[in-house]
């Protein structure tokens, strides 16, 4: 090498590294690290699931007990953070929150990675017109607010958290399909490939061993960058009226119900509005490490 | 080939309003059971489900069904309100007015805010204006709109009282919500603001405009500029629907007589013929503003030849 | 004839993730007025840093730590940014760059980034701007000029761009202009008609020109002075006739002794073992003593300073 010029040495490094495959995993692992503020993320996200595995030990009260003579009391020692227009204590309604919280926010990710992932493979992988199809269902889907269609759409279906979730899920998936897509579309020339069709491996196996866990990794990251937007609309969908009905604690819902008693009683919202902001937030550190991690050379700072 | 490219995008957008169409019309055949009784609730008459069913064609088959809706849309016929008994089209057209003030202050709010400090980042990079404006971006998306909406309406509508806090009553009252959509939405232009104008600053060709002895501020406002804004189309095309539905959660929120919270009210009320001609409306809205983004891009970056 | 420009002792170095790079280590040129001073070296050895310096576009984690750059007369190196930019750029000093399609902006046509230039330094009318424009774009050779005004540049061929940017820079009149490797992105055939242009430039208009590259058959043809560089330093500069048929520096020795063809460049010449010296933490004494044959002791203690062994020939070198 005549010109060992440092900074291409190193980007030549990283790139040999990066296809392979395990140790693509610990140099993703080593940049997160580095980012404080997803350190941070991490610390926080903890946190709340620990609070929502937790919930039923640490609350001071059952979040569904009322106790109409005590309602609407401002934070108090009994109370940390008040309690309710019914009486329920906020701060183990808040707790209990997060547990609805967090399986809603997950399970919507999972529904919507899963129809992502599938429909992104077959639109990358196969092309023509599979991938033309599939791509004007997204263009089409894309034409309407996610809320707004979710909302309609688990109305009709009726009350209830899984028709949230499926809600969300049939709207949501296009940002993965995308994803994975394009990254179909990167290693479907490889030469491995190729190779793997000249020996006469059959297309499903194909896609199982190479497609596959190609789409897989991207997938989860996804899901862990989506969070955030899982998140704060399955709350807008409760606070609308539609999804998770009383008496379940959920952020969502609690800020609608306090926004009646807003000047008497404003620490109903706020204290679910809190979380709901602290917890998204811890989601977004993480998902901007992640994103940094991957790639570096984007555009981002 | 230019042409060719224009004919299969407008196609494209052909097929794209004729599948958000399809859409909004199967909405209502989601759920099992007899869409007349969904729309008037388990207590209805006999005698008002047969005339549902006969006005909305239920018992033909689903084509049917969608042909004679489509072709009522084309001749401005959107139905009846089942709440209101008023026609939808008329319900529409009052409550129009109030969402695209809304959603045009929200965005006008978003992109000014956003790209002023996008460029003021990029030009002062690594200061704490820099590291100021990525936080302050991601603190804005986390916190969702109708909280945000909430909170404002309780610091300056009820304590500070500075502004009303509900209804219509003229521009104090549209400062509030329209900052709870524009706040939220200027993150996403502040970042990538930032981050085209880093990328334009560091071309040649800026190098090239200094090394001509221009001005920096030209150099700026000029060179850079014009160049790093063009993507700011396409993001303002990709934002619509998320403005458009932060504006109806936010009409909810201030009680802002809009679409919105029509559109709200009449999904919790099982109005669809309501809701089915708003899901209507916005989509086929979101679809043309994509088209003229398209074509606005294509008129302010002289290197798209209509390559798709 | 009077130096145009001075380089004196400049010495100058970046801060990088990596440490700092001593990028020009106590570098001395001077260009004479009317000349065309070639000055070559490989990728990395500080030559393009050194234009940039010269026109005073450098990155920000440039420190200059010492010397000066005196031009007509004056030290530009310490001036500040303002009066650099408003004096200086552009109508004394201009510079031309590498890659012709990254240097036009694409959103503007050619016209208006000509007229721009011009309209920097005098008045006129509409129409008459346009004709002025016509003028310059004539003046590098291009065919249908008239044509070419609305034209954007992704719409050019490289040839044509890179006569457009000599235009465009020419506009400014200046007084030297810097050549950054213009011809290193252009294709071989095109490179004869760019060098045609070039050489008229100096024939017609007596234009002072620096030219930075590492293709030695354009130097040889068309340079009146050459300077050597090397890891930072200027190991040599005599006239062209002189370094081609002279050579005294060890590693201009080798340069030039390995020239096989029109096309040879010097990332062709795999007879130098070794490679170019990192510049994080350089060698000490002469920079190129590592791989010269003629290396002694005193070489790897003592940097060799410029000196004058016959007329208008100076070298750095401790055996000579």
């Amino acid at each position: 090498m005549a010109n060992s010029e440092n900074y291409n040495e190193i980007i030549n490094d990283i790139s040999n590294l990066k296809k392979q495959k395990s140790s693509q995993l610990s140099l993703v692992w080593a940049r997160f690290k580095k980012n404080r503020l997803a350190l941070i993320g991490f610390i926080i996200i903890f946190i709340i699931i620990f609070i929502a595995i937790f919930a039923p030990l640490i609350s001071p009260y059952d979040p569904l007990d009322t106790d109409p003579i005590n309602r609407l009391q401002a934070p108090s020692k009994e109370h940390w953070l008040g309690t309710d227009e019914l009486g329920r204590d906020v701060l183990s309604r808040t707790f209990y929150g997060s547990r609805i919280a967090l399986q809603i926010g997950l399970l919507i990710v999972l529904f919507e990675g899963a129809i992502g992932i599938f429909l992104g493979v077959l639109a990358g992988f196969f092309g023509g017109l599979t991938d033309w199809i599939i791509m004007r269902l997204v263009d089409i889907l894309r034409s309407f607010p996610v809320i707004i269609l979710a909302m309609a759409i688990a109305g009709i279906m009726g009350q209830g958290v899984y028709n949230v979730v499926i809600a969300l899920g049939i709207v949501g998936w296009t940002t993965y399909a995308r994803m994975i897509r394009s990254k179909i579309l990167t290693i479907k020339n490889s030469d491995y490939i190729e190779a793997a069709y000249s020996i006469g491996e059959s297309t499903p196996s194909i896609i199982w061993r190479y497609v596959l866990p190609n789409a897989i990794p991207t997938a989860i990251i996804m899901m862990a960058i989506m969070m955030p937007t899982a998140l704060i609309a399955s709350a807008t969908l409760s606070f609308l009226g539609v999804g998770v009905q009383p008496p379940t604690p959920d952020w969502g819902s609690m800020i609608s119900a306090g926004r009646d008693y807003l000047i008497r009683a404003p620490w109903i919202s706020t204290s679910a509005g809190l979380f709901i902001m602290v917890t998204v937030l811890g989601f977004n550190f993480i998902g901007d490490g992640l994103r940094d991690a991957l790639d570096p050379t984007t555009k981002r700072n | 080939m230019k042409n060719k490219y224009w004919v299969m995008r407008i196609l494209r957008t052909i097929i794209t309003a004729f599948g958000v169409t399809l859409i909004a019309f199967l909405i209502l055949h989601l759920t099992p059971g007899d869409p007349a009784r969904i729309m008037l609730g388990p207590y209805a008459s006999e005698e008002n489900l047969a005339a549902v069913r006969a006005k909305y064609k239920l018992d033909q088959p689903l084509y049917t069904q969608y042909i004679s809706w489509m072709g009522n849309v084309f001749k401005g016929d959107f139905g009846t309100s089942i709440r209101y008994n008023r026609d939808v089209g008329q319900l529409i057209a009052e409550r129009a007015g109030p969402t695209l003030i809304l959603t045009g202050s929200g965005l006008l709010i978003a992109v000014i805010f956003g790209v002023l400090l996008g460029i003021l980042a990029a030009l002062k990079r690594n200061s704490f204006l820099d590291y100021f404006t990525t936080f302050q971006a991601m603190f804005w998306i986390s916190i969702p709109s109708f909280w945000l909406g909430i909170l404002l309406l309780y610091i300056f509508g009820l304590q500070l009282r500075w502004v009303p806090i509900a209804g219509l009553m003229g521009f104090s009252s549209l400062i509030l919500p329209a900052l709870s959509i524009g706040l939220r939405e200027e993150a996403w232009f502040a970042r990538p603001m930032r981050s085209e104008m880093l990328e334009v600053l560091n071309q040649d060709y800026i190098k090239a405009a200094k090394a001509k002895g221009l001005k920096y501020s030209v150099v700026v406002m000029k060179h850079a500029l014009r160049n790093a804004l063009i993507p700011i189309v396409t993001m303002l095309a990709l934002r619509l629907p998320w403005i458009i539905g932060g504006a109806v959660v936010i009409e909810v929120v201030f009680s802002w007589g809009g679409l919105g919270s029509l559109l709200v009210n009449s999904v919790l009320a099982r109005d669809y013929p309501v809701v089915q001609s708003i899901l209507l409306l916005i989509s086929i809205t979101v679809v043309l503003a994509n088209l003229l983004a398209d074509i606005i891009y294509a008129v302010v970056d002289p290197r798209i030849k209509g390559e798709g | 004839m009077n130096d145009i420009l001075k380089i004196d002792n400049l010495k100058l170095s970046f801060d990088t993730e990596e440490g700092k790079v001593e990028a020009l280590d106590e570098v001395n040129l001077s260009i004479k007025e009317g000349e065309f001073h070639g000055l070559i070296g490989e990728t990395g050895c500080g030559k393009s840093v050194t234009g940039q310096t010269i026109i005073g576009l450098l990155d920000n984690n440039a420190k200059i730590e010492k010397g000066s750059i005196y031009y007509k007369g004056k030290d530009i190196l310490h001036l500040k940014e303002k009066e650099f930019q408003r004096n200086i750029r552009g109508n004394e000093i201009a510079m031309i760059f590498q890659d012709p399609s990254s240097s036009l902006n694409p959103v503007f046509t050619i016209q208006n980034q000509i007229e721009e230039v011009l309209k920097m330094y005098r008045k006129a009318s509409k129409k008459e701007f346009k004709d002025i424009v016509i003028e310059e774009l004539k003046k590098v050779k291009l065919p249908d000029a008239e044509n070419l005004l609305s034209k954007y540049p992704h719409e050019l061929s490289g040839g044509m761009k890179q006569r457009v940017m000599i235009a465009m820079m020419l506009a400014c009149s200046p007084s030297l202009l810097i050549a950054d490797e213009p011809t290193t992105a252009l294709d071989v055939s095109i490179q004869s008609q760019f060098l045609k242009v070039i050489k008229e430039l100096k024939e017609k208009f007596k234009m002072t020109i620096l030219y930075i590259t590492h293709n030695l058959a354009v130097v040889s043809e068309i340079c009146d002075t050459v300077s050597v560089m090397y890891a930072g330093r200027i190991v040599e500069t005599a006239s062209v006739h002189n370094i081609f048929k002279n050579p005294q520096h060890p590693y201009t020795n080798k340069l030039i002794h390995s020239i096989l063809g029109v096309e040879t460049t010097l990332e062709d010449l795999e007879e130098i073992p070794g490679s170019v010296p990192r510049l994080i933490n350089p060698p000490k004494g002469c920079r190129f003593h590592p791989r010269c044959e003629e290396a002694v002791d005193i070489c790897s203690k003592e940097r060799p300073y410029l000196k004058e062994i016959s007329e208008n020939h100076i070298v750095a070198c401790h055996r000579r």
